[in-house]
């Protein structure tokens, strides 16, 4: 293996990473929605807490292992359009992302601090984190479609 | 699987795409079930070994199909099966989805019965064993993704 398929390896690690952090986080999305009590709820949220650090890392290696990727090949280049697509849709996956994690931030400190079992209920029900974490899921899928067909290479 | 970043045919995409869908949401799905047992591993309640089960059972089991299927309709595509022998890659790729499919196999059968006995008060080890079953498979599937990101000889 030369470094351009370490590279690629790590790549795909970092998207796989990012793709698994998501996945834990439509579980405990839809699991939350159905949770009665604020014991349960709680609970959910520990597991919470491995998903920030995994997405967090694997947005940043697939970024720069996926620019310094582009540079050392002779197929693409950094200003190819499915490139600046990917750059593109990232940045908005990220922004979308972090939306989404403020969001759920807010309820879990609900949750261990003050806030009632109905108020935490209802937050964790309405349809406001639900359409912000679909659309980050959304924007992850759009990134995967762009890498695998690159549309004008 | 194959690389995501090296230009393709169109018409190898789309199986490309269902195998790579399919992984992603498996190794989510594992690491799920494998956190939410670990998480869940001293609690008094059963929330979340509940939650590690029924995230196999309706993540894990139909995203390792797609998968699968995924793989061999690449593999098919990508008339590999027309080279003398298997790439080192695609054996590995084979044979920890094998591996893989008769561990998530064994996990699902000592969940379920984990889970029946659970009504009763019991239960506990089952599922606790199928959640570190999970997280056996996630550490195989690492390996897996390396393999089919970098290609060793």
């Amino acid at each position: 293996m030369d470094f351009y398929d370490w590279m690629l390896a790590l790549h795909l690690l970092a998207a796989f990473a990012v793709a698994a952090a998501l996945v834990l986080f439509s579980v405990l999305v839809v699991a939350g929605r159905r949770m009665t009590t604020l014991e349960q709820t709680k609970a959910l949220f520990r597991m919470g807490s491995l998903g920030g650090p995994l997405i967090g890392i694997g947005m940043g290696l697939v970024l720069v292992v996926g620019v310094v990727l582009a540079i050392d090949s002779d197929d693409y280049q950094l200003w190819d359009a499915w490139v600046i697509i990917a750059l593109v849709l990232w940045a908005v996956s990220g922004f979308v992302g972090a939306r989404t994690g403020t969001y759920y931030t807010g309820v879990q400190e609900l949750a261990q601090k003050s806030g009632s079992e109905a108020e935490v209920l209802a937050r964790l029900r309405a349809p406001t984190g639900v359409r912000w974490h679909a659309a980050t899921v959304v924007g992850f899928l759009l990134l995967v479609l762009d890498m695998i067909f690159k549309p004008w290479a | 699987m194959s690389a995501l970043a090296t230009v393709r045919p169109d018409d190898i995409n789309v199986a490309l795409l269902v195998h790579v869908l399919g992984a992603m949401v498996l190794v989510g799905s594992l690491l799920t079930a494998a956190v939410a047992t670990i998480v869940g591993w001293r609690d008094e309640g059963d929330t979340l070994r509940r939650l590690s089960y029924k995230t196999l059972l309706f993540a894990a089991l139909p995203a390792f199909i797609l998968m699968y299927a995924g793989a061999l309709w690449t593999y098919d595509k990508e008339s590999l099966d027309a080279l003398a022998e298997d790439p080192r890659w695609v054996e590995i790729g084979f044979m920890t989805a094998d591996l893989g499919g008769l561990l998530l196999l064994i996990a699902l059968i000592l969940g379920g019965i984990g889970l029946w006995r659970s009504r009763s008060g019991g239960g506990r080890p089952l599922l606790r064993a199928s959640g570190v079953i999970a997280a056996l498979l996630v550490l195989v599937y690492v390996v897996t993704v390396w393999a089919m990101g970098g290609k060793p000889n």
